[in-house]
């Protein structure tokens, strides 16, 4: 059952999944495990990006963006009882080199490149991870919390999530471009 | 335990000169004892005029080595660090030393702001070159802040500085110095013609913009700006018109003042008195107008329900309140975006000749320099390393165990140089580390082409180090260099590493030790050796003489002779703790 004997196998199996047919997926994305992985209308998932629902399922929804390198799902296997299934709303951004094991990702939310989000952390709508900061396991963070620099943070009050999430939708659009999608090989 | 890298500290003479070093009357005395005093790395003195050579200039006039405390700095041009845009000192003078541009800093984290518009951008064919149009805000890409928190937009994306020195947080306006002092004399004329003394309010009917309220609040540049009006006319009423007939700025360099002054040399009292007797008058600053500004209850109370419902992090940290110039900002709220500080280039010169040491190609964007006399160009370096490559864990050195270590000296020089070096036999301090150098006096090449030396002599040299290398384990030798290179040796200095036991049998306590038997203290377990360098060559003869007339060749040929001396401390490890 682990991700290590899987790779080992010539034609890894494919895990369960339910794609939109507007999704952009690159064909270097990998999609690992055994657990069903659902991915939203016009969301963009770069090469290299690593989806894992070895144990528990992921959900991302519609107009995101999953960057290079970025992990998704559970990363090991979970001490005692199931671990809490990945779900990431709409029109989030998840950086370069980022680790998301959260239970609930808030729509517009921003995980900034190598931050970590622990096992069953919640985010709020309009969050920011800055660069490298970490969210704690099971950690609840409000709506429009920002985290930065060392272990700061500060709840945004700017009131331009309408502004960020449009510029969602067009950098979606421009990606769209730039990466041919290959639904049809993770079908 | 962290490691330790091995440093070499290079003395300035520069305070040997302050020290009075002469005080002495007998001629033969000073010297002897000036070459019998060992420089102590552990003086308190000393952590002002160590630096590693990186750090130091030369001076070619003086022949002298030349730390940060002995050259003066001269402001080349002031330039913002963010826009790179090159600020006439004129400028600086009159605006202060921040980018007037569009550079600020966030006010929460430092992260430089961008502009950026609160519109949607425009969509459709050629949205790309369509202008983008406001309101405009600063937002900060690090920790999302936005001016637009505060109260503040923008009407152009452009010239920001200008615009946020209109608007105060929450976007009211603030009045320019000009319209504060067109106000403050509005406000005097009429007063002045209802009644002499008396200063009450009276609503100004026919100018409805702004009504001048005693208790209004003020920013701290209009609250600034009013104080120094009140003061400056204070001080005006105070003193009579000057001998000279002006009146009004009674600045220290006016010319009211500067005839007082010369009055005190003069004798003339009269004026003096004048003065004093007119003293009484002066008062201090009654209302808003005047710049008083006086804490209310209520506003304290406001701030203590803002604290209560909002929190602690609704509060301004210590170094957010020190980056803004107000430091009364208790909230978030009340932070600004704080314009870039101006950085400089400066140039460098020999405070004992004035000649220019270093000096920067004066455009901002290069970073060449047109004039460089650094130390590292004309002192030989001295890099160590321990001999016998230390394979336990510890790097530490085991007392009362023997180490050698090789010092290399690098001449950076086109000459060949002599260097002699001389040392205590134990080191300064409490704990005393033998020390010794097996090969005090040696050579080191010049800094030639290493092309040409490969040509004219490369196979007998190669040969040469080779040969002492194939020796594999030779020992260490007095009096030889262990090897050799084109313009480096390495010397091998013995070190036996003192114990840092305190205490003991009196006998075998040195002086320090008797006087002070305390713990250890910070940074005593390092080993430091202080060695005194004189390094002796010949060179050209001084460039301005060469250069004068036709006798420039045959001046070529007079060889001059060049000595240098100056103290290093070579740290060369830990000493265990037993
Ligand atoms: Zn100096
Ligand atoms: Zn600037
Ligand atoms: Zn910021
Ligand atoms: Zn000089």
């Amino acid at each position: 059952m682990s991700s290590k004997r899987a790779s080992m196998m010539p034609p890894a199996p494919k895990p369960p999944t339910s794609l939109s047919s507007s999704l952009v997926i690159a064909e270097h994305a990998s999609l690992t495990g055994t657990k069903l992985i659902t991915l939203g209308s016009n969301t963009v998932i770069h090469p290299r990006s690593k989806l894992s629902s070895a144990y528990a399922p992921i959900t991302i929804g519609n107009s995101c963006i999953i960057s290079e390198r970025s992990q998704i799902g559970i990363q090991n296997e979970p001490d005692e009882e199931e671990a809490d299934p990945v779900v990431i709303e709409d029109g989030v951004i998840i950086e370069v080199g980022a680790v998301v094991e959260g239970k609930r990702i808030g729509e517009g939310s921003v995980i900034e490149v190598n931050a970590k989000v622990g096992r069953g952390a919640v985010l709020g709508k309009h969050c920011k991870i800055g660069p490298l900061c970490e969210v704690a396991e099971g950690e609840v963070l409000p709506d429009y919390t920002v985290l930065f620099g060392n272990g700061m943070r500060r709840i945004d009050n700017s009131g331009v999530e309408d502004l960020k999430m449009k510029m969602v939708a067009r950098q979606v659009e421009v990606l769209r471009k730039l990466i041919p999608s290959k639904i049809a090989k993770f079908q | 335990m962290s490691s330790f890298t091995p440093y070499t500290y290079f003395q300035c003479p520069c305070t040997e000169a302050s020290l009075p070093n002469h005080r002495n009357p007998s001629q033969e005395e000073p010297s002897s004892s000036d070459d019998d005093r060992t420089f102590d790395p552990r003086a308190p003195r000393a952590n002002y005029s160590l630096y590693p050579l990186e750090h130091l200039f030369y001076c070619e006039d003086c022949h002298q080595i030349r730390c940060p405390r002995c050259v003066l700095d001269e402001i080349v041009t002031w330039y913002c660090p963010n826009c790179l845009f090159e600020v006439p000192s004129s400028s600086v003078k009159a605006e202060g030393n921040r980018c007037t541009r569009s550079c600020f800093q966030c006010p929460v984290c430092i992260a430089p702001l961008s502009v950026s518009s609160l519109e949607a951008p425009p969509t459709g064919l050629g949205y790309e070159y369509a202008p983008q149009n406001g309101p405009f805000v600063l937002n900060c890409g690090y920790c999302s802040w936005s001016s637009k928190e505060t109260g503040i937009e923008f009407e152009k994306p452009n010239g920001i500085f200008a615009q946020l020195a209109r608007v105060k947080n929450g976007g009211e306006p603030i009045l320019t110095a000009k319209e504060r002092k067109k106000d403050r004399e509005r406000k005097r004329d009429f007063s002045g013609t209802s009644a002499e003394k008396e200063r009450e309010e009276t609503p100004e009917v026919e100018i409805p913009r702004e009504p001048l309220d005693p208790n209004e609040k003020l920013d701290p540049e209009s609250q600034f700006s009013n104080l120094k009006a009140f003061y400056q006319g204070q001080l005006a009423e105070a003193s009579p018109a000057s001998a000279l007939g002006f009146t009004g700025d009674y600045g220290y360099g006016s010319p009211g003042a500067l005839s007082r002054i010369m009055g005190l040399y003069t004798g003339s009292t009269a004026f003096d008195k004048k003065v004093k007797a007119k003293a009484g008058t002066m008062r201090e600053a009654q209302d808003a107008l005047e710049g008083l500004q006086l804490t209310t209850i209520s506003e304290e109370e406001e701030a203590l329900t803002k604290l209560r419902t909002e929190g602690w992090h609704c509060t301004s940290s210590a170094s957010q309140r020190a980056e803004f110039l107000n430091t009364n900002a208790q909230f978030i709220t009340e932070l600004r975006p704080v314009a870039y500080l101006l950085r400089t280039k400066r140039s460098k010169r020999c405070r004992t000749c004035r000649h220019i040491l270093s000096k920067p190609e004066s455009k901002v964007s290069t970073i060449r320099f047109r004039i460089r006399l650094v130390a590292l160009n004309y002192i030989p370096s001295i890099s160590i390393k321990p001999l016998q490559p230390t394979s336990s864990a510890s790097s530490l050195l085991q007392p009362m165990r023997p180490v050698q270590f090789l010092l290399t000296f690098k001449n950076p020089l086109f000459d060949s140089v002599k260097v002699t070096l001389a040392t205590p036999t134990k080191t300064p301090g409490r704990f005393a580390s033998k020390v010794t150098v097996l090969c005090p006096q040696f050579e080191v090449g010049a800094n030639t082409d290493a092309w040409d030396e490969a040509l004219r002599e490369g196979t007998g040299e190669k040969r040469r180090t080779k040969a002492e290398a194939s020796e594999g384990q030779h020992q260490a030798e007095a009096g030889k260099v262990w090897e050799r290179g084109r313009n480096w040796v390495s010397v091998v200095v013995e070190v036996v590493p003192a114990s840092l036991h305190i205490g003991g049998p009196e006998f075998l306590k040195n002086e320090e030790m008797k006087d002070d038997e305390g713990p250890l203290k910070e940074d005593e377990d390092v080993c430091e050796i202080p060695v005194f360098v004189r390094v002796e060559w010949e060179a050209d003869a001084a460039h301005d003489e060469s250069g004068l007339g036709g006798g420039g060749s045959k001046e070529k040929d007079v060889r001059e002779k060049r000595e240098l001396a100056y103290w290093c401390v070579l740290g060369v490890g830990r000493i265990a703790k037993v």
